[in-house]
């Protein structure tokens, strides 16, 4: 027998007689979102439309946006490491202007929340690319400040918590809907970079993009990707984007968006009571197309099972503190 | 493989994929290299058109993160079924070679553009090496049971490695080996005795794969015999859907990207 993943289950699952079923909604700065679950950058596209019911999530996330059109890196590009995937994709974009004429479209036709992640090299850049979105009918920006800063010798702008605060704070200037900043790993203090962002004017941060690394090649003493290093994601990143989520939401009041290895619903339960209000899920989507629908589908059970009316009450409920400072 | 300047995209409809957690039916060694996996998808068997895709990972907690590219070898509708070939290489397929009858796998498919066979297309040349055989057979599937001929030169180390031989040959293809075993398999040698088969009724089509010398070759038999060389190649992938530009068939052009292999290929023409 064939099972057909295609057709995932929609919506909730049959409550328990004895409770209505679990409310869902998570309120992400100023996004009321139907659920917490929604892709990470890059790791999604309208083409998934295809293999599974996108209505159902959270909102959807596009690949970072930048001003000029980019090749992006030379190849290859990805490859498998222990436990997860490195890449150095090196975002390839059509640019601004030409993703608002074709390629939102595709996004907006999903029936979820949009949310643009936007990247620059310069300062400017990042303003511009907010200039060119204002009024395009997305529903949140997401600023990745882990792009090299041409600027600053080519470190990512989060390395220098001013030069991100100027950043954000154009972003936020520019726009009319709620801003998420993403994070990167690498910084010393999670915390630090968060309170940045929220002083900047940040309605969320996002908690965090992939790990620096390097897969190596013996046989021809090179790296494997063309690139050298890449960044690392997948199972393998789960309990460090988890430590720096329960040290970002310590560090600030406004909402944390989880990231990092989550392939189940259970892994959401961990990154909720850890301190995020919502998750995005990157991947593991490749293995499991629809993955991202099922989880949303297994929530309701999820809930129940964890003594919740409201998946909201999971939220930083860990019953002890961070002993590091975050 | 060709630089990626000499590779055009072909137009040509593809069909939608479908993703399914599909029974495995047969997982058993081929030849000494490789192996044959077959599972149930009546969808997949239906839609696939020749030299697509399909995306393929077991289902377990502790295996490999990424599924893998694999190419649809043969394909019967009427039975529901779809076969593939791999070697065993590394910790992907290592894992596919673990998975029993009976167990199931992630299969997103078909994916891909294939081979175009033209209208007025005559007679049609395959130059395929080890496991890029696979992503061929198909194309001589569907010309079974038309008048196009279909030729094959399959080479491979020593005989035991060349794979699809009998599924050609079933498809009423004209098929010779080419090995280095024996020094039959050297470039000069293999064009040598196409010239002398085919330059009296040369085909029209040229398609190749697994080989960057025959794809080589490819261009330079199409040029002298008018003919048009199409091509599939691989690309680390993750998706396999065109979403994550893991794929690109090159370093692209300053500002524009190359053409992704997943999307756009892997099924390419050869300017040549
Ligand atoms: C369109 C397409 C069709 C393919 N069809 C077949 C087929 O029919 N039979 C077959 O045996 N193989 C096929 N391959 C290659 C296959 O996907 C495996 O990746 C390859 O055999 C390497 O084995 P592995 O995954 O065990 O290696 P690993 O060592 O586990 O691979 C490490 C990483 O490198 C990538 N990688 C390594 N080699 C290749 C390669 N040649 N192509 C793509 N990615 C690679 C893997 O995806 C993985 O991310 C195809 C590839 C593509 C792109
Ligand atoms: C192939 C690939 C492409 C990515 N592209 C982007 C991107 O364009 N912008 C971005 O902010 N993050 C990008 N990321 C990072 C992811 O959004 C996510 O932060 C990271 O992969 C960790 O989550 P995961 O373990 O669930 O994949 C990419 C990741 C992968 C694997
Ligand atoms: S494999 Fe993702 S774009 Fe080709």
């Amino acid at each position: 027998m064939t099972t057909r993943i295609v057709d995932a289950p929609r919506g909730r699952e049959p409550a328990t007689p004895s409770r209505p079923p679990a409310d869902l909604r998570v309120e992400l700065g100023g996004l009321a979102l139907a659920n917490p679950v929604m892709p990470a950058s890059g790791c999604f596209g309208p083409e998934l439309a295809d293999l599974m019911p996108v209505d159902v999530l959270g909102a959807v996330v596009t690949k970072t946006v930048f001003a000029t059109a980019r090749p992006g890196n030379r190849t290859h590009r990805i490859t498998e490491v222990s436990h997860g995937m490195l890449n150095s994709v090196g975002i390839p974009s059509q640019g601004a202007a030409e993703f608002r004429r074709s390629g939102l479209g595709g996004y907006a036709a999903l029936g979820a929340p949009v949310v643009v992640s936007i990247g620059g090299l310069s300062t400017a850049e990042y303003w511009r690319v907010a200039d060119e979105l204002a009024g395009a009918g997305h529903a949140a920006l997401e600023v990745n400040v882990s792009c090299p800063n041409l600027e600053r010798g080519g470190a990512t702008l989060d390395t220098d918590p001013r030069a991100m605060s100027e950043v954000v704070a154009g972003v936020v200037a520019r726009s009319s809907t709620p801003v998420l900043v993403k994070l990167s790993p690498q910084l010393q203090t999670i915390g630090d970079a968060a309170k940045a962002a929220a002083d900047a004017g940040a309605s969320a941060v996002t908690v965090c993009n992939s790990f620096p690394g390097l897969a190596v090649n013996p046989a021809r003493r090179e790296p494997e990707l063309g690139n050298g290093t890449g960044g690392v994601s997948g199972p393998a990143v789960k309990p460090l984007a988890l430590r720096l989520v329960w040290l970002a939401a310590q560090a600030v009041d406004i909402p944390v968006v989880g990231c990092g290895g989550i392939r189940s619903a259970a892994d959401v339960a961990e990154f909720l009571v850890a301190g995020a209000t919502a998750v995005q899920v990157g991947t593991a989507t490749f293995a499991q197309p629809a993955l991202m629908a099922r989880i949303v589908a297994e929530l309701p059970a999820l809930a129940a099972r964890l003594g919740v009316d409201r998946l909201a009450d999971l939220i930083a409920t860990l019953t002890t503190r961070p002993k590091e400072q975050p | 493989m060709s630089g990626p300047a000499a590779l055009g995209v072909l137009e040509g409809e593809r069909p939608v994929p479908a993703c399914e957690r599909a029974e495995v039916l047969v997982s058993r060694p081929l030849s000494d290299r490789y192996r044959l996996l077959r599972f149930r998808s009546p969808v997949i068997a239906e839609r696939a058109r020749a030299g697509q895709f399909v995306m393929l990972a077991p289902v377990t907690e502790s295996g490999p993160v990424l599924p893998r590219p694999m190419a649809i070898y043969t394909r019967d509708a009427a039975a529901g079924v779809v076969d593939i070939v791999y070697g065993v290489v590394g910790a992907g397929t290592t894992a596919l070679s673990a998975v029993a009858a009976g167990e199931t796998v992630v299969v997103t498919g078909p994916l891909g553009r294939g081979f175009a066979i033209h209208d007025d297309t005559e007679r049609v040349l395959l130059l395929g090496r080890g496991v890029g055989i696979c992503a061929m057979t198909t194309v001589a599937q569907d010309l079974a049971d038309t008048p196009v001929r279909v030729a094959a030169v399959l080479s491979g180390r020593h005989d035991a490695s060349i794979i699809g031989a009998d599924v050609l040959r079933a498809c009423r293809a004209d098929v010779r080996r080419v090995t280095d075993a024996d020094g039959t398999s050297g470039v000069p040698a293999v064009r040598e005795r196409l010239h002398r088969a085919f330059d009296v009724d040369p085909p029209q089509q040229i398609l190749t794969s697994g080989s960057e010398r025959l794809t080589r070759l490819a261009a330079q038999l199409a040029a002298r015999w008018r003919a048009t060389a199409q091509v599939s190649i691989e690309a680390h992938m993750a998706c396999g859907l065109g979403y994550c530009h893991g794929c690109a068939a090159g370093d692209g052009d300053g500002t524009r990207e190359a053409p992704l292999v997943c999307r756009d290929g892997p099924v390419f023409r050869l300017r040549t």
